[in-house]
């Protein structure tokens, strides 16, 4: 045996190809059956695309790091689901490009934050964690209410999500730009947002020009919200 | 002009880099990517400017010792 | 072929060391940089006042700044630095490629880091960890590693020496296996090509498990095989004895870089993944133990018959208790990965104080070893400026890391025990700003592990200087009085 490894060490072709082999099983038997086994996504109701301003919202969430000190998945643990709710599906993550389960808990889980503060208390929250929370190590994220939310590129981005699996419509896509707005305009009418994104929850921006702090909380508030675990015909999910 | 292989293929590399650049720039989006497209051209342009001073050092070296 | 009568000063070849010496001090600098920034973290973490307000110096942007820089800066080019070294005595060739494709590969590598470090900050990053730059940095990065790997292999390809070192076995893999986890989790679709925003193209659980089968790979190819590549030389050399089993290297190489690549569920447990994927991944972690033990063994051994050089020889005491410290790491990670011991571990400090441990235990201070035994090879000088300053430096590092690990073992398995802690009435006992409290302190003393650690490199970086700066002294290149490793 000692004599044909001697042949793979004279031979650098040999050694590169074996190499390749040896490190590709373990990457193929893991990652491709994630995608052809069906139920690895459990058939589950209610979950939907983000809406515009969701997304963006999300968009902010992911470049600053969030998911460095906040977990996005809740544990089948009994003292975890005890503390944030039902356990995190793979179904509620479906649509989360680039997921943000996180692996780390500086602050706590948001799996399932979605309606659990008002959208003021996010406000002040996100401003100056430590005037509500005052334990928290949070930074100060009061420069994004400052910066207007960058809106000429919501089309492309919602292009963009639908040609990797995110099934919005033309329809979405064309009012993408006014479901942005009305989702951050108390006073708006949102009866057709609502038809696009159920449960969609708007928030109290000055209803002038939306800001980036408008978009992440939409964005917070809708955490954990999609499914409802009271409707019997999401039970016994199994994957 | 007696040119060593590697450094043209690598000075028409960074030329073509140099370029993608400066059009990268030109259409940025955001500021991430105005940033990194003037950089990778000021990148190319240091390094094709390195390519041709290690060029005429190592010839004139070789002139005061051939 | 090789004439053994020759001696080998005679017949060697005009090594390519120039661009070994550009790595060197981009990786003490990077170094430094890595540790201040993790020092600051670290202190905004336990004051957070130290945040400032500001957007590009908070947490969240900072903390890939901190494990970029100490990956990809400082590792990435002490890996780079020391392969090109190696490859070339071991196989008696000078570099492929010419002067120009080795100075795009170091150029191009810092153009990529600073690149990074410079989008994170102003608030640009895909948050795969480890693979946190976006799109354009990633294929930049392609494509220097594309180069690196065509100088590697062209290398060992046009060797004087037939047989192939084992310390070239590890470097390989870890260039291709990069190569594949790179291309492999960084797959995103730009909005714009003049965007840098994309989108990650996997989505949810299937984008948690390419991320993890890349994350613990960085970890098991980035920062161990290429660093056992690194240790395979540099012990033999400095302790001037050959490894101590042929036979075991061969089984603990194909066996690790085989079991590694499975390891990645272990940092998915109890989620939404499936159960058949997390029971694989806790499997195969745990049966990795055996190759890595393997490596460990294989270096401590190295030195039978000369453990009096630990006492003499300062540096090689950094490369032997790195292989100590791996052995630790390489224990702990699979106690880790076991589902019921992960259920109290996961999301805490606990997860912090092992990737520590193996960060400055192991990956630092192997490369700390390998800098200070390159540093007056490469600049001709007859020994470092100070030994005592090297030993001052190991046993300050050695203090820091044991502040910085021990300080966070207690404050995860605090937190992990705290989270899960119920009262005499059934209900959950403690808030979670409670745990955030009581790991205040802590968390200080996490920062005073890091100061340390960084005054240590600081040390080094003046011995360094020093050394470069002082009269040079006799000293061939290639020492004949030293062993000869695979006959360089």
């Amino acid at each position: 045996m000692f004599i044909r490894h001697e042949f793979i060490e004279r031979n650098a072709f040999l050694l590169l190809i074996l190499t390749l082999i040896t490190i590709a099983i373990g990457g193929i038997v893991e990652v491709i059956p994630l995608f052809t086994i069906e139920t690895t996504v459990e058939h589950v109701k209610g979950v939907r695309p983000y809406s515009p301003l969701e997304q963006r919202g999300r968009d902010i969430y992911v470049r600053e790091g969030c998911y460095l000190c906040h977990s996005q998945q809740i544990r089948a643990l009994r003292d975890e689901v005890e503390r944030y709710g039902h356990f995190s599906l793979a179904a509620e993550s479906m649509y989360d490009h680039p997921f943000q389960w996180g692996s780390k808990r500086i602050g706590p889980d948001l799996a399932r934050v979605g309606g659990k503060y008002s959208s003021e208390w996010h406000y002040a929250h996100l401003i100056n964690a430590q005037s509500v929370v005052p334990e928290s190590l949070m930074p100060h994220y009061a420069f994004l209410a400052d910066t207007p939310l960058e809106t000429a590129d919501i089309e492309a981005r919602l292009r963009t999500l639908r040609a990797i699996g995110v099934p919005y419509t033309d329809d979405d896509i064309a009012n993408a730009a006014a479901d942005m707005a009305t989702q951050a305009s108390p006073n708006a009418d949102n009866a057709e947002l609502l038809k696009r994104y159920p449960k969609a929850i708007t928030v109290p921006g000055d209803g002038r020009v939306v800001t980036e702090m408008d978009a992440l909380v939409a964005y917070l508030q809708v955490l954990g919200t999609m499914v409802d675990f009271a409707d019997p015909a999401n039970e016994n999910l199994q994957q | 002009m007696d040119i060593e292989p590697s450094d043209l293929i690598i000075g028409l590399m960074m030329i073509a880099f140099g370029l993608i650049g400066l059009l990268l720039a030109a259409g940025a989006w955001d500021n991430e990517m105005y940033v990194f497209g003037l950089s990778l051209s000021g990148f190319a342009a240091v390094f094709v400017l390195g390519l041709i001073r290690r060029h005429f050092d190592k010839q004139a070296a070789r002139g005061r010792h051939g | 072929m090789a004439d053994a009568a020759v001696p080998t000063a005679a017949r060697t070849p005009d090594y390519n060391e120039d661009v070994v010496r550009k790595f060197v001090i981009a990786s003490v600098f990077w170094g430094v940089v890595a540790f201040l920034v993790g020092v600051y973290i670290a202190t905004e973490l336990a004051w957070p006042q130290f945040n400032l307000g500001l957007s590009f110096i908070n947490f969240g942007r900072l903390r890939p700044v901190h494990t970029s820089a100490a990956i990809f800066a400082f590792g990435g080019s002490a890996l780079l630095g020391t392969s090109f070294y190696v490859v070339q005595r071991t196989c008696r060739a000078r570099l492929f490629g010419g002067e120009a494709l080795a100075n795009f590969v170091f150029w191009g590598y810092q153009f990529f880091i600073v690149m990074a470090a410079l989008s994170y900050v102003m608030g640009f990053s895909q948050s795969q960890e480890y693979a946190e730059p976006q799109w354009h940095i990633d294929l930049w990065l392609t494509i220097v590693w594309g180069a690196y790997a065509v100088i590697f292999i062209g290398t060992l390809m046009k060797r004087e020496e037939p047989h192939i070192y084992v310390a070239n076995w590890f470097y390989l893999a870890f260039i291709l296996t990069i190569a594949v986890l790179h291309i492999g989790n960084n797959l995103a679709l730009p909005i714009s090509v003049f965007s840098a925003d994309a989108y990650q193209v996997a989505a949810g659980v299937q984008n948690a498990m390419i991320q993890w089968w890349y994350g613990h790979n960085a970890v098991g190819f980035f920062l161990t095989a290429g660093f056992l590549g690194m240790m395979y030389y540099f012990i033999p050399k400095a302790a001037n004895r050959p490894v101590y089993s042929y036979r075991l290297s061969i089984v603990h190489f194909w066996s690790l870089i085989f079991l590694y690549i499975w390891a990645g569920p272990h940092h998915l447990h109890w989620t939404a993944l499936p159960d058949w994927t997390q029971t694989l991944g806790m499997a195969f972690s745990v049966m990795l133990w055996m190759p890595s033990w393997g490596g460990m063994i294989n270096g401590l051994m190295t030195l039978s018959g000369a453990w009096d050089k630990l006492r003499t020889d300062p540096a090689l005491r950094f490369s032997v208790t790195a292989v100590g410290f791996y052995g630790i790491a390489t224990f702990e990670g699979p106690v880790m990965s076991i589902r019921d011991v992960n259920a109290l571990s996961h999301y805490t400090d606990w997860t912090i104080g092992h990737v520590h441990s193996g960060a400055l235990g192991w990956v630092a201070f192997i490369s700390f070893g390998a800098l200070y035994y390159l540093v007056p090879v490469l600049w001709h000088r007859s020994g470092m400026y100070s030994t005592r300053l090297i030993s001052w430096h190991y046993w300050i590092a050695t203090l820091g890391i044991v502040f910085y690990i021990s300080s966070m073992w207690v404050a995860g398995i605090m937190q992990g025990l705290m989270w899960r802690a119920y009262d005499q009435f059934g209900f959950l006992q403690y808030s979670f700003a409670e745990s955030v409290v009581a790991v205040h302190p802590y968390y200080v003393i996490r920062m005073i592990g890091g100061l340390l650690f960084l005054t240590g490199a600081l040390m080094m970086a003046y011995n360094m200087i020093r050394t470069v700066r002082g009269p040079t002294a006799a000293r061939d290149t290639a020492p004949p009085l030293l062993a000869t490793v695979a006959g360089e």
